[in-house]
């Protein structure tokens, strides 16, 4: 899979996973695993499954994943200035955006270094509690 | 029956006016059966909803049934149904101009209603220093007290287990030592002998101190084996005050919390009535009431005592409704919104009886022990004078974290046994299959005689599951 369409299902399956209340959901399509696993951040990690190969029978990349990075209040989420891109690298652990809620500011961080593969918002869009804003890959 | 009309002025049907000042969206701060009951009453007025649900309600009705949907939280309602910040901020991003709290969770919490009218948000029940004044029990009695309000005699806050000893030598035991921040039955304590009272009232304080973090007491005298009998009120903002009626909820399980409740109550002298009608709305004008209301009393004989007011919409709502024909609901958002009450007192006329039966995911054969799990199979009854408010579908999860009420089934007809009758027809068409629930059970306090006969007390029921509990 390429990396939009592993961002792409990580949101959709990241919904799904909160939603179940389970720890780790693992989803298999066609040659395809997905594993999500729910820290208790509420974060939401995706990682290639054993056994996962491409199709065209090239060898699979060493490490690929990516972590949903989430928001844990009810807000509307302002970008920084300049505002995050995908495709960025993320050198150290560094705030994304904010979440505001009555006027407070909740920082969103990338907690940890990596590549952003997706942002999922847009700027001053209203979010909900454990809404997926950003992928980033590790 | 012919559904029951109260006469709105103007002679319009309730409903059929639409004033420039109702809301244009309401937030819904609960979930469960309230939340679709107030979700209806909103869009039959043509006012958008919207809900807010922890993730372990993802897949809840309510969340369905409204128009927009905010996450609120998690599963525990610390974090989801009690999270103030991330409710009034969903209220705010969504344009909403009202929350309806519903009962439980924020529903009495004046601080909550503060808030949200620091944000421009009417809150859709009581004024705030209304809500305080009822939810501190030392303080409803003085006031009610001070109106005239027979009220159980008793003490202010005593300030020693000597003062206590004092009160109680001077009214007689047993006696009931009670918690001013008290509820659910947390910092009470009843005490029958002079000799148990230092270790009651010590045990009791601890617990209001560790629940409530206020340990303020106050001595009160125990009525044996009551009725709980509740008047329902409704008062505008504008001086208008009605009451609809009493309800007996005397089927109440041994933690207190009832079972089935009924309106009117039966076997009740008509004079006595009256008394107890006046009463309330008396001490609805007293506390400058405005909204739904209800007010708790105890019925001993002849003697009526004021136990508490509860400022919101209570559970067992719909039995006032099927026999006064009124929306209580949508007069709550009418009423918040500024409208004066459509009706007056001597417009509001009961029709036949009501009564309800709350399912629950509980096995009564275990002390009503709560469950939780996945319902397999749910088939609710219909036919005629069958009301069922729920949440719950096929399929649907019952979680850990919440109030195990699955649904209310209501049955109206022209008489009580009737509606008995009418009650246990539905009982029996019944199916909810994953959980152990309440309806057999409740079927089988239908069918006895004493209940049957009508005037029963609170201790009924505890002193009736002693009896099943024995053997044969």
């Amino acid at each position: 899979m390429t990396d939009d369409v592993i961002a792409t299902r990580a949101r959709a399956l990241a919904g799904a996973l909160t939603e179940s209340g389970f720890a780790r959901l693992r989803i298999r399509d066609g040659e395809t695993e997905i594993e999500l696993r729910r820290s208790v951040r509420g974060a939401v990690a995706v990682a290639p499954a054993a056994g996962e190969a491409p199709a065209n029978g090239a060898p699979a990349p060493a490490e690929r994943r990516a972590d949903v990075v989430a928001s844990d209040v009810v807000g509307v989420v302002r970008f920084l200035r300049p505002p995050v891109t995908e495709g960025q690298e993320l050198d150290t652990d560094r705030e994304l955006a904010y979440v505001e809620t009555l006027g407070i500011r909740n920082p969103v961080r990338s907690r940890g270094t990596g590549r952003i593969a997706a942002v999922l918002v847009n700027d001053g869009q209203p979010v909900e509690y454990g809404q997926p804003l950003f992928t980033v890959e590790r | 029956m012919g559904a029951p009309r109260a006469k709105r002025v103007g002679g319009a049907e309730p409903g059929a006016e639409r004033r420039l000042t109702m809301f244009k969206k309401v937030l819904i701060a609960n979930r469960g059966e309230i939340a679709l009951r107030i979700n209806r009453a909103c869009h039959e007025l043509g006012v958008a909803t919207v809900a807010i649900f922890s993730e372990a309600d993802r897949n809840s009705l309510h969340v369905r049934y409204a128009d927009e949907a905010f996450c609120v939280g998690p599963g525990p309602v610390v974090r989801s149904y009690l999270n103030v910040p991330n409710i009034i901020s969903a209220a705010l991003i969504s344009g909403c101009d009202a929350i309806h709290p519903g009962y439980g969770f924020l529903a009495e919490n004046a601080r909550f209603a503060e808030i949200a009218a620091d944000h421009g948000l009417t809150f859709i029940g009581p004024k705030p220093g209304v809500i305080a004044a009822m939810g501190d029990k030392a303080t409803a009695r003085r006031i009610m007290r001070e109106a005239g309000v027979p009220t159980t005699p008793g003490s202010d806050i005593v300030a020693s287990v000597d003062e206590a000893r004092g009160i109680a030598d001077g009214i007689g035991y047993p006696i009931l030592l009670k918690a001013t921040a008290g509820g659910g039955g947390k910092g009470m304590r009843e005490v029958h002998r002079p000799e148990d009272l230092a270790t009651a009232f010590a045990t009791a304080q601890a617990e209001a101190e560790a629940s409530f973090k206020d340990g303020r007491m106050y001595v009160e005298k125990l009525i044996v084996n009551p009725r709980h009998i509740e008047v329902q009120v409704l008062a505008d903002e504008h001086g208008g005050v009605v009451h609809l009626g009493e309800r007996d909820c005397s089927v109440q399980k041994p933690s207190h919390q009832k079972l089935i409740e009924e309106a009117p109550a039966p076997d009740f002298d008509p004079a006595l009535r009256d008394r107890l009608h006046d009463i309330a709305t008396t001490a609805t004008r007293a506390v400058g009431y405005s909204n739904a209301g209800t007010l708790e009393f105890l019925v001993s004989g002849e003697q009526i005592y004021f136990m508490e007011m509860n400022t919101r919409i209570q559970v067992e709502h719909p039995v006032t409704e099927l026999v006064y024909g009124v929306d209580l609901v949508k007069e709550q958002v009418r009423i918040a919104a500024g409208e004066p009450l459509g009706f007056s007192q001597d417009d509001m006329h009961p029709h036949g009886h009501a009564i309800e039966v709350r399912v629950n995911a509980e096995d009564p054969d275990h002390n009503f022990a709560p469950a939780a799990g996945t319902l397999t199979t749910v088939v609710f009854p219909g036919g005629p004078g069958i009301r069922v408010d729920t949440h719950v579908y096929g399929g649907a999860l019952v979680p850990p974290f919440y109030d195990s009420m699955l649904a209310k089934i209501v049955a109206v007809g022209r008489t009580r046994e009737s509606a008995i009758l009418r009650m246990e027809r539905a009982l029996g068409e019944t199916r909810i299959e994953g959980v152990k629930t309440t309806v057999e059970f409740c079927r089988e306090v239908l069918a006895d005689p004493e209940f049957r006969a009508g005037g029963i007390g609170v201790g009924w029921l505890p002193a009736y599951l002693t009896r099943r509990a024995q053997p044969v």
